[in-house]
């Protein structure tokens, strides 16, 4: 392998808000993305993503540790890191509403050293590309939420970055603009483009990413595939029940595969941790009468505190 | 009128937390600096007492202005104006309660005035007619308000108020006679000035702290509540209006 | 590209898009029967008290030094650009790009200068003789690039102030309105400066419009082209001090806002 697209040692970053105590948003986060790669970076609100993207951009200086893109310090050499970004975070802010489409990406496209030329040629290509043709020209404040997050890809590749850091990019996007978003990443990378993909939504991580880091409080969890986290996700597995006794619950909780049984007002949640065994504990509820059943997939929480608890069994 | 309490204490406790609606109480004592020293550097003297009226019209003016500009357009994007029209109270007497609010605090630049023109040049305010002077600054304090309701509704309709808040300000202090009695702009202005409620307010607080008597007194009065009764009528339906309009248009909320 | 080129383009595309938010809060019809109007209303208000005093002298000039206050109070708006800015959650974005903040900044807001140059000129040529003022011809024309020059001074001042306020969002109307009031009452607007006590007067001396204000009055009252011009330059020193502490001031924020986290673009 040569230089990472994104390389990342031992970097911590502490904040110090006047009368509170300090709050450790990154502690002693190691991480090497290699060159077209898309890497999910994935982890509950306050897990410390935006602050890690934050210092990748360079508008942010850690506490301690290292940070490069494409073999720059993005402390010391912004000069250089600066021109191989894009940035992109979901929302409806970091846009000029009071301007056109069009004029906000030749905006940006100048600060992104871009020839006249170059920033007209850029700006139509991206409009089309992100399918904002026909609106370009109307102000963005009458855009609405899935056309600001299309322009706001389009900011970001404006300056043709090599390296792109998306910081919850789908948030508020309906399933469908946010199936064609991830369509277009999956183009980026095959353009040649590293992109960083921070989210706390399990199924867009697993549906794009090569690989995923998962991240909690600041620290990293684990780096994998997003083979190994489905398999996580479709392991785990909890049944909420309603309707039947206590001696059937009972019976499930002795179940192989069976985690947990909690009972709460008249109904129960049944916890389950292995590949199969839902069909069983199902079967049995069925056969035992149950009024209501209904299966769910464990939160992003859940799923962390699973991998704690597993870590260094199979993982 | 359950309504107008509510707007009112609304408002106090809105300032309270953010008090950037009283901005104009930090700029009053500096006009009042600016206009003693133009009549004291010419050698009129005799216009000192007007030149401390002034500051006190222009900042219930302003205050009320830039506040009523966005009071509706800050309750939409706060997604607050819905739930205001779907209760029972009136939504003009909401904000007249708040804009009045706002007014009498306000007033608070009678004393910085007083108290700036007597520490930096010693000039004290004549009392000469005080009963005059405290009814003419608390009518004008509701009239101002009254008025303001009607361009609040005037600003939603035309989606500007940032261009016509900054508008409005000099051009009323002139007409209004603020500063300079209305008596020395020319005579095709002037009755246009007899409408503009500042008018009768300055010229009354100006003859308040003369010796001389005061003639009509309550007319002039009368005439100030009644311009500001009219236009918070105007207001009042012009707000029904906008506001039959937006819920037809389904506008009440921001995008 | 060379690097002057590509600064070019940078300022360029900034001042297009400070235009482009500017034309869309004023249409040359609300620019010309809202602003317009509001600048002559606030000429005639004070030359109005010099008619009530009863001297031509004195009318004349508080109409010259009203005028030309406008420049300035347009310069002075720069401040509301940072919390533009900060409302739209565009700073980090504009740190993380490779071009310079103070320059796109400054550059955005420039239009201001020329906003303010053409309003002051407007209320001048329009309330002069509204006032019966003389303008004296040809040498009035000198009255130009002098307001050119106090609009650009006061925008150096508004920028410098700017970067200070950054930080405070909360008061940036409060700094706007108090900035307008002190320049009207501190730069020799109303009274000459030797009314001031004379700390008063060297420290308006520093300030913005008060040296081009008094350069543009000796243009108008016939003085010696060696004093204007002596004015003028401190004015030009006093905008070249201004924008060297904005430029300083911007970077401390840069940099302050990368080591304290306070580039924030979350919702």
């Amino acid at each position: 392998m040569g230089t990472p697209a994104v390389e990342i040692e031992e970097l911590s970053r502490v904040f110090e808000p006047r009368k509170k105590p300090p709050v450790v948003a990154l502690d002693d986060v190691s991480l090497a993305i290699p060159p077209g790669e898309i890497h999910g970076l994935l982890g509950p609100n306050g897990a410390g993503k935006t602050t890690l993207v934050k210092i990748l951009s360079t508008v942010l200086l850690p506490t301690s540790g290292r940070a490069r893109v494409l073999g720059h310090d993005v402390v010391d050499e912004t000069k250089a890191v600066r021109p191989l970004l894009g940035i992109v975070f979901g929302g409806e802010r970091g846009l000029y509403w009071r301007l056109t489409g069009r004029q906000n990406l030749a905006y940006w496209g100048a600060l992104y050293k871009l020839s006249a030329r170059e920033t007209k040629a850029r700006t139509q290509q991206l409009i089309e590309r992100v399918g904002l043709a026909e609106r370009a020209d109307e102000r963005v404040e009458t855009y609405s939420r899935g056309m600001k997050q299309r322009l706001h890809l389009a900011r970001g590749l404006v300056g043709d970055a090599t390296v792109l850091f998306l910081d919850e990019p789908t948030t508020g996007m309906d399933p469908l603009a946010a199936r064609e978003f991830r369509t277009l990443i999956a183009e980026l990378r095959d353009e040649g483009r590293t992109i960083l993909l921070a989210t706390h939504d399990m199924v867009e991580a697993e549906t794009v990413c090569d690989r995923v880091t998962l991240i909690d409080r600041g620290k990293v969890v684990a780096t994998e595939s997003p083979r190994t986290l489905g398999q996580v996700i479709s392991r785990f597995q909890r049944i909420d029940v309603e309707g039947v006794d206590a001696a059937v619950l009972g019976e499930i909780r002795a179940l192989t595969g069976v985690s947990g049984v909690t009972e709460a007002d008249g109904g129960a949640r049944i916890e389950v941790d292995e590949e199969g065994a839902t069909r069983v504990v199902l079967g049995r509820l069925v056969d035992a009468g149950a009024t209501s059943v209904k299966t769910s997939l464990p939160s992003l929480e859940e799923v962390y505190v699973q991998l704690i608890d597993d870590r260094g069994l199979e993982l | 009128m359950r309504a107008f309490v509510a707007g009112f204490g609304l408002e106090l406790r809105i300032v309270r937390a953010a008090p950037d609606a009283l901005i104009p109480l930090v700029t009053a004592p500096v006009f009042a600096l600016i206009f003693l020293s133009i009549v004291r550097e010419s050698g009129r003297p005799d216009l000192q007492a007007d030149a401390l009226m002034a500051p006190v019209l222009m900042t219930l003016w302003w205050i009320a202005l830039q506040n009523a500009g966005n009071m509706i357009t800050g309750d939409r994007w706060q997604a607050l104006l819905e739930p205001l029209l779907a209760t029972p109270a009136s939504l003009a007497s909401v904000l007249l309660g708040r804009i009045v609010a706002l007014t009498c605090l306000g007033l608070v630049s009678f004393l910085e005035v007083w108290a700036i023109g007597e520490l930096v040049y010693g000039v004290s305010i004549p009392f000469e007619h005080p009963v005059a002077l405290g009814l003419t600054l608390l009518v004008t304090a509701l009239a101002t308000a009254g008025v303001s309701v009607a361009f609040a509704a005037v600003f939603v309709l035309t989606r500007n108020a940032y261009t016509f808040t900054n508008s409005l300000s000099y051009p009323l202090y002139l007409l209004g006679g603020v500063l300079v009695p209305v008596a020395i702009l020319p005579g095709w202005i002037q009755p246009v000035s007899s409408v503009i409620f500042m008018s009768w307010s300055a010229d009354l607080l100006r003859a308040s702290l003369k010796p001389s008597p005061i003639d009509d007194l309550w007319q002039r009065l009368g005439m100030v509540v009644l311009l500001g009764a009219i236009s918070f009528l105007i207001g009042r339906a012009l707000l029904f209006h906008v506001m039959q309009r937006m819920r037809a248009k389904g506008e009440l909320a921001a995008a | 590209m060379t690097a002057l080129a590509t600064t070019v383009n940078v300022m360029h595309h900034a001042f297009r898009a400070g235009l482009a938010d500017y034309r869309a809060i004023f249409t040359w019809k609300s620019w010309l029967a809202g602003w317009m109007v509001r600048v002559i209303a606030q000429v005639a208000f004070f030359a109005l008290l010099g008619e009530r005093i009863g001297d031509d002298q004195k009318t004349f000039y508080l109409l010259v030094g009203n005028s030309i206050l406008v420049a300035a109070l347009t310069g002075v708006f720069s401040l509301n650009m940072t919390t533009a800015e900060r409302w739209a959650g565009t700073l980090p974005l504009l740190v993380a790009s490779p071009s310079s903040p103070i320059i796109v900044f400054s550059a955005r807001g420039s239009y201001l200068a020329v906003d303010g140059a053409l309003s002051a000129l407007a209320a001048l040529f329009i309330a002069g003789p509204m006032f019966g003022m003389d303008l004296p011809w040809p040498r009035v024309v000198a009255v130009v690039p002098l307001t050119a020059l106090v609009a650009l001074a006061s925008y150096c001042f508004g920028t410098f102030l700017a970067g200070i306020v950054f930080r405070f969002r909360s008061i940036n109307s409060l700094v706007v309105l108090t900035t307008h009031v002190s320049l009207m009452a501190a730069c020799g607007v109303n009274v000459p400066l030797s009314y001031y006590p004379d700390a008063l007067e060297w420290f308006s001396r520093v300030l913005p419009v008060t040296n081009g204000l008094l350069a543009i009055r000796g243009v108008l009252d016939g003085a010696d082209p060696a004093t204007i011009l002596g004015d003028a330059a401190l004015e030009a020193v006093v905008a070249v001090g201004w924008m060297t502490l904005a430029l300083a001031s911007f970077n401390q924020l840069a940099s302050r806002g990368r080591r304290d986290g306070s580039l924030d673009y979350g919702a």
